[in-house]
């Protein structure tokens, strides 16, 4: 369907204008000049940061260089969350550029994972795809690709070829008639406020009666403090994709619509703006 | 389209405007710091020539954005039309997926309807040998029962063959017996005219006296008959 191909194409090259500043505490030759990006929604930071790297490298000692982390406002960024996911979540409602702090030193153990290859991400990337395809399809259809099918998943997110990504994603977003959807939505809701780094448990996209679920009936389920109350003010923000869906979006749509190239469902919950 | 589905279309392309507006931005202080760097670089008298010839490409680039616009106009009238064709598939291919969609439910109907069906007719064949197997029993049983009713009816005629022939022994007995004592009877009333010796009667009672070592085997015959007749009826009564 036309319109609903638009939409993967809008989610797949959504883009976030990002600068890029040296932390001050890092050692430099000369005064490191920010770096300005458009980083991909769907891809990950160590995937498409090289350039940032490099351009800071100019002006640092080699042995003052360790592994390289981002931090916003405190917070380091994990590199493993979806870009987009990172930027909802912390920095949504906040004015453009999308201001990130770059580390070479005290890397945080404690919060983020080490990434010192692309062959990292790559692997936490296939083995996103085949949790969701266990969830959508007992990873039937993953366990049917071959080793070359993985690799045009993998080479089509590291070099932003939509048409090269969706020519295999799209098996992996089928279902029959039959079913009605996926046996399960692989989905994730990150929240803010929470100790916890997200939520994610079994939900069929159709009720046994037949009914089809929608947003509002998941948030109902996992997060019922994210719906607004009748006659109060709205406390919280359903965010996918920078945008908020209306909660009768049917659940099945939005996992074949708007899931990240991982086929999880990222859904953040952040407190609504009081200004 | 649901109303949803425009939500989404429409936010995500709010969304996507702010960043095109961003990288529009960067472009155009770009060619700003180009214009300024290459105006600062040169004389007063170039900047005259440069001014017209700036003017010159001004035009045509006004020209050839016209143009294009024309152009962009009639993509987008058929872009119109293609939209439409492609509305009127996608509603299409929605009313053969719902259709597709009752399909499979009724045959997912029909195929519960028949399993049904095949467990009860396993059960009432598993019922129906059952109650062959009954019935072969109870024949059997019927069977044996007649073989067992001949027997007793061919047991009893022949008891009943061999009390009549005992029967009519006896009677054969019995009828010789009287006419020898009507033989005799009328020997003694011979004897007893011949000899005139007057018959030994009671003068008050009138009754005759037989011999009283014949009345004896007489009765004792009678006995034996009588006891072995008895024996054989007892006997044949048993056997029934």
């Amino acid at each position: 369907m036309a319109d609903d191909k638009d939409v993967l194409r809008d989610v797949w090259f959504g883009r976030i204008p990002t600068c890029f500043t040296l932390n001050q505490d890092e050692v430099t030759e000369r005064e490191a000049e920010p770096y300005y990006l458009l980083l991909p929604r769907v891809s990950y930071l160590t995937l498409v940061t090289d350039k940032v790297k490099k351009h800071f490298l100019k002006v640092m000692k080699a042995e003052d260089v360790e592994e390289m982390w981002f931090e916003y406002e405190g917070t380091p960024l994990k590199w493993h969350y979806p870009i987009g996911v990172l930027f909802d979540l912390h920095a949504s409602n906040t004015v453009l550029p999308w201001s990130i702090t770059v580390h070479f030193k005290n890397f945080p153990d404690r919060d983020l994972l080490h990434c010192p290859s692309s062959s990292i991400v790559e692997a936490h990337f296939m083995s996103s795809i085949k949790e969701a395809d266990a969830l959508k399809h007992k990873s039937q259809v993953v366990n049917d690709m071959q080793k070359k099918d993985h690799k045009q998943l993998w080479m089509g997110l590291q070099n932003d070829k939509f048409d090269q990504f969706w020519a295999m994603n799209r098996k992996l977003m089928e279902y029959s008639t039959e079913d009605g959807g996926f046996r399960y939505i692989p989905f994730r809701i990150y929240q803010t406020m929470s100790d916890r780094p997200f939520i994610q448990k079994l939900f069929r996209p159709v009720s046994p009666d037949g009914n089809v679920h929608t947003l509002g009936d998941l948030l109902k389920e996992m997060d019922p403090t994210a719906l607004p109350n009748d006659g109060e003010p709205k406390r919280y923000q359903v965010v996918i994709h920078g945008i908020e869906p209306l909660l009768e979006t049917p659940l099945q749509w939005l996992s074949e619509h708007l899931s990240h190239p991982d086929n999880f469902l990222h859904i953040c919950i952040i407190p609504t703006p009081t200004d | 389209m649901g109303s949803w589905k425009s939500h989404v279309r429409a936010k995500l392309q709010q969304r996507d405007q702010m960043s095109q507006l961003e990288e529009r931005f960067e472009i155009r202080k770009q060619i700003l710091d180009d214009v300024q760097s290459k105006s600062i670089g040169r004389s007063g008298v170039d900047v005259g020539k440069n001014t017209r010839l700036l003017q010159l490409q001004l035009r045509e680039s006004e020209h050839l954005a016209e143009k294009l616009s024309q152009t962009v106009s009639d993509l987008t009238t058929v872009l119109y039309l293609k939209e439409a064709e492609l509305q009127y598939w996608q509603s299409r291919v929605s009313h053969c997926r719902q259709e597709a969609l009752t399909l499979a439910k009724g045959s997912n109907t029909l195929k519960a309807t028949v399993s049904q069906l095949e467990f009860t007719a396993e059960c009432q064949s598993k019922e129906l040998a059952a109650l062959r197997a009954e019935q072969k029993g109870l024949k059997q049983t019927l069977a044996q029962a007649w073989t067992e009713k001949e027997e007793l009816l061919q047991r009893w005629m022949e008891e009943k063959r061999e009390e009549a022939v005992r029967l009519n022994k006896y009677n054969a007995a019995q009828e010789r017996w009287q006419h020898w004592a009507k033989q005799l009877k009328r020997h003694r009333h011979r004897d007893m005219a011949k000899e005139d010796i007057p018959i030994a009667t009671s003068s008050w009672s009138g009754t005759t006296q037989t011999s009283p070592s014949v009345t004896q085997r007489i009765n004792n015959t009678a006995v034996i008959q009588q006891g072995h007749s008895d024996h054989n009826h007892d006997s044949a009564a048993a056997k029934v």
